[in-house]
């Protein structure tokens, strides 16, 4: 399994950069949340990680 | 990677700003209240601020320079149009708010349980960036 990092890089234009690893559906949400805090988002992007891993979230509560 | 965003940092907890100023050098006054601000131009209406930097405390600056707080808890800066000039402009403002967020970060990483895993400042041709790694708590 792979591991979930988040990185976050700030620069001097009061700009920052949030990059997440190995997370999927809502616990990425919500990490997503916890780092951005009460910031404007610019860009935001899901990756296809995101989406796999949310339909095998969803596989395994319908059994 | 699992999701990717860029966000423009907004100033909104007095402690971060404040802890972000002291570390820049500053000694700034806060207020509960907003009081008014020394201007270069006498005959200006005054401006007022909550958080103020005294201008004998700013190297080259014609005025005071401060923070309002808008009625939706983000705080602004207030300055003299002259003083981007003199160095107190976007890349100062940037300044405040790398070291704000950085503060910010590290102390909800804390306080919600992620490990800093590495602290890294490099160098660029658009100035530092710094770049923080955290894991999740198993």
């Amino acid at each position: 399994m792979q591991d979930k990092t988040i990185m976050i890089t700030i620069d001097e234009q009061g700009h920052s950069t949030l990059d997440l690893e190995g997370f999927a559906g809502r616990s990425c949400e919500k990490v997503f949340d916890d780092f951005r805090g009460g910031d404007r988002l610019s860009i935001e992007r899901k990756k296809p990680a995101y989406y796999t891993g949310e339909q095998v979230q969803q596989e395994k509560s319908q059994r | 990677m699992s999701k990717y965003g860029v966000s423009i940092t907004e100033l909104r907890e007095e402690k971060y700003l404040l802890d972000a100023l002291r570390e820049m050098g500053y000694r700034p006054e806060v207020h509960h209240e907003a009081v008014p601000m020394n201007s270069y131009y006498s005959e200006q209406e005054a401006k007022q601020a909550h958080i103020i930097i005294r201008r004998h405390e700013l190297r080259g600056a014609y005025g005071d320079i401060g923070f309002v707080r808008q009625p939706d808890g983000r705080l602004t800066l207030i300055a003299d149009e002259l003083d981007a000039y003199r160095g107190y402009g976007e890349r100062w403002l940037g300044h405040v708010q790398q070291l704000y967020k950085e503060k910010q970060t590290l102390a909800m990483a804390r306080a919600r349980g992620y490990i800093l895993k590495k602290r890294e400042v490099i160098q660029t041709r658009e100035g530092q960036q710094v770049r923080l790694q955290f894991a999740v708590r198993r």
